[in-house]
């Protein structure tokens, strides 16, 4: 069976910038995969490809086979693909479980008519989502803050909610963009749990960028490290971390 | 101290409210209503239908603006389409009213894309210039297409009955109003607890994070313009049969402002908010009228000779503060308050 997704040779020039030159990796089914390198490596650019909100310059992206870099971004929820973002980006003024909710939009259908008389599927739909969005609050231990306008919760607990949300589209691959950067210790733990636990019990494969080297090492299955737009590694945790270039380029010489 | 209720079914879940509590006081409300011409002189029931217009109208625009976040200063310009629909429909094609006011509304809602479509690239202030631009064009088209829009001269139209109701009385048209302020809101309700609303709040709060979510971007941007100028069409529609004559001089410019007015004062993204805001900015001159009987002779000639200067000032005002102290608006304040009295004597 062929990886989940596949980055054949993939480019991407901003003008004169490269900031991602000819990167080739895979990420296998079941996998939690750290992405890594310096600042302006070229990490989230890889990320903003992978969801279709960048085009590359050249290469292919392939999940399942299907070509990313020929999708428009709204598309990539119904494909399987969850994300959240480097900073923020939560639905601030609208509650818990309205922000989960609309991680289910691509599974429903309702129209406008249905939805202006409430009856029948458009009522159905509703119910049924809610048990989903239950199931993901109870997963996430948010139940006492389900109608909370998330603009007033903590970065820890907002970035909590993103998650819910990327769970709610019900994804096979999740891009998860610098989770617990700016998180204490104790909210670190809590995310590093949740990943483990979405990655195990419900068998979805994870991308994660992250600078946080512990966190990295301890969870993930596979890195891969990039430099000025460079794959200079890929491989183990212990393959990577033992790497020249690695140490040389981003961990520092000891 | 109110204790909360145990929620048993996610039917519950669902429910508009599903308190017991509300929905009695929504009934209590609605009798109020019904009783109102037995209560009252006409006078009232004539700014009740005012009231009744204007709060239509702003949950229009409050769909567009306060859910979806596309800010439109082009209140007026729809409110001209749908009126000017729905009163050549019937004076010069002799149309009923009750196909002229649906068409009126679906004819604002088409017309709307032709800005809808600019306003996928355009945000912030250059959407809201563009809906300016778009109702000025709007005022010249009507004054100069004469052969069409009977240019300056305006539109009158023969009493009109809706399904054998008489609502060229004041009594009937209140009843009218009323049932279609409610049918409005309970639609406007409704669409905002399902996925359509809820893209709209998502393309309003981050347009990126709602794409990657699976929000077709053009389809709601669009789909929200339809809908929102649909319902400010059928405000326009109603501003006919109220009226029984129109000119362009019923929409004007400022027009657009008093509706922004009403739904930042009501409450952005709020149904209720619409309809308080709405009341609140019609019924001011009134209030303030009302007030100042207990001063001078003096400050009431005063007042009656300068009242829409005044007028234009509070609302100036009243925006303002509202912005300032609590940007919920008056569905904000009355939500905190609720809060505090459900929490008494606890703190918030």
């Amino acid at each position: 069976m062929s990886a989940l997704l596949q980055v054949r040779n993939v480019s991407k020039r901003f003008g004169g910038l490269v900031a991602v030159n000819d990167v080739s990796f895979d990420i296998q089914r079941g996998n939690i995969h750290a992405l890594i390198g310096p600042n302006g490596a070229g990490k989230t650019t890889m990320f903003n490809m992978i969801s279709a909100l960048v085009q590359p310059s050249e290469g292919e992206l392939l999940f399942e086979e299907h070509p990313l870099h020929k999708t428009r971004p709204d598309r990539l929820a119904g494909l399987g693909i969850g994300r959240t973002f480097q900073n923020l980006a939560v639905f601030g003024h609208a509650t818990v479980v309205q922000n989960l909710l609309v991680g289910m939009h691509h599974r429903t259908r309702t129209g406008l008519l249905e939805a202006g008389i409430f009856f029948g599927r458009a009522r159905q739909e509703e119910i049924r989502a809610r048990e989903k969005v239950e199931e993901i609050i109870e997963f996430l231990e948010i139940e006492d803050l389900r109608d909370t306008p998330v603009g007033a919760l903590s970065y820890g607990l907002q970035k909590r909610v993103e998650l819910g949300r990327a769970l709610a589209v019900g994804p096979k691959l999740m891009l998860l963009d610098e989770m617990v950067s700016g998180m204490n210790g104790e909210e670190t733990e809590d995310i590093g749990r949740f990943i483990l636990d979405i990655n195990e019990t419900l068998d979805i494969t994870i991308l994660m960028i992250e600078h946080d080297m512990h966190f990295v090492m301890d969870i993930s299955d596979r890195v891969t490290v990039l430099n000025y737009g460079q794959l200079i590694a890929d491989g183990t945790p212990a393959e990577v971390s033992a790497s020249d270039a690695v140490i040389k380029a981003y961990l520092g010489r000891a | 101290m109110r204790s909360g209720h145990a929620v048993e079914d996610y039917r519950q879940l669902v429910a508009l409210s599903d308190n017991p509590i509300t929905w009695f006081w929504v009934g209590l409300l609605i009798l109020l209503l019904l009783a109102l011409p037995g209560l009252v002189p006409t006078y009232t029931l004539v700014m009740a239908s005012a009231v009744g217009i204007a709060a239509i109208g702003a949950i229009g625009l409050n769909l567009l603006t306060g859910t979806t976040g596309l800010i439109s200063l082009g209140q007026a310009g729809f409110l001209a389409v749908g009126a000017y629909t729905c009163a050549l429909l019937m004076a010069d094609y002799g149309w009923p009213a009750e196909a002229a006011m649906p068409a009126a509304a679906i004819f604002t809602g088409l017309l709307s894309l032709v800005i809808g479509v600019p306003s996928l690239r355009l945000k912030g202030l250059y959407l809201a210039i563009t809906t300016l631009a778009f109702s000025l064009i709007v005022t010249h088209f009507i004054l100069y297409s004469e052969n069409l829009t009977h240019g300056p001269f305006g539109v009158r139209i023969a009493n009109p009955t809706m399904l054998g109701m008489d609502i060229a009385s004041d009594v009937g048209f209140y009843y009218f109003v009323g049932i279609l302020l409610l049918l409005v809101s309970l639609f406007a309700l409704n669409v905002m607890r399902t996925r359509i609303g809820r893209a709209w709040i998502a393309i309003r709060d981050h347009d990126i994070a709602a794409q990657v979510m699976g929000i077709n971007l053009v389809h709601y941007k669009l789909l929200a313009f339809f809908v929102s100028s649909s319902i400010v069409g059928l405000a326009g529609a109603l501003t006919t049969l109220r009226l029984r004559f129109i000119n362009v001089e019923v929409f004007d410019l400022l027009i657009s402002i008093e509706a922004l007015a009403m739904i930042i004062v009501g409450g952005l993204g709020s149904v209720a908010g619409s309809i308080l805001g709405a009341a609140f900015i019609v019924l001011l001159p009134e209030g303030v009228r009302i007030l100042l009987d207990f001063l001078t002779p003096e400050m009431k000639t005063a007042y009656s000779n300068y009242v829409y200067e005044v007028r234009g000032l509070l609302i100036g005002a009243i925006v303002i503060i509202i912005l300032r102290v609590e940007s919920g608006g008056l569905v904000g304040i009355w939500m905190k308050t609720k809060r505090y009295w459900i929490n008494w004597p606890l703190p918030i």
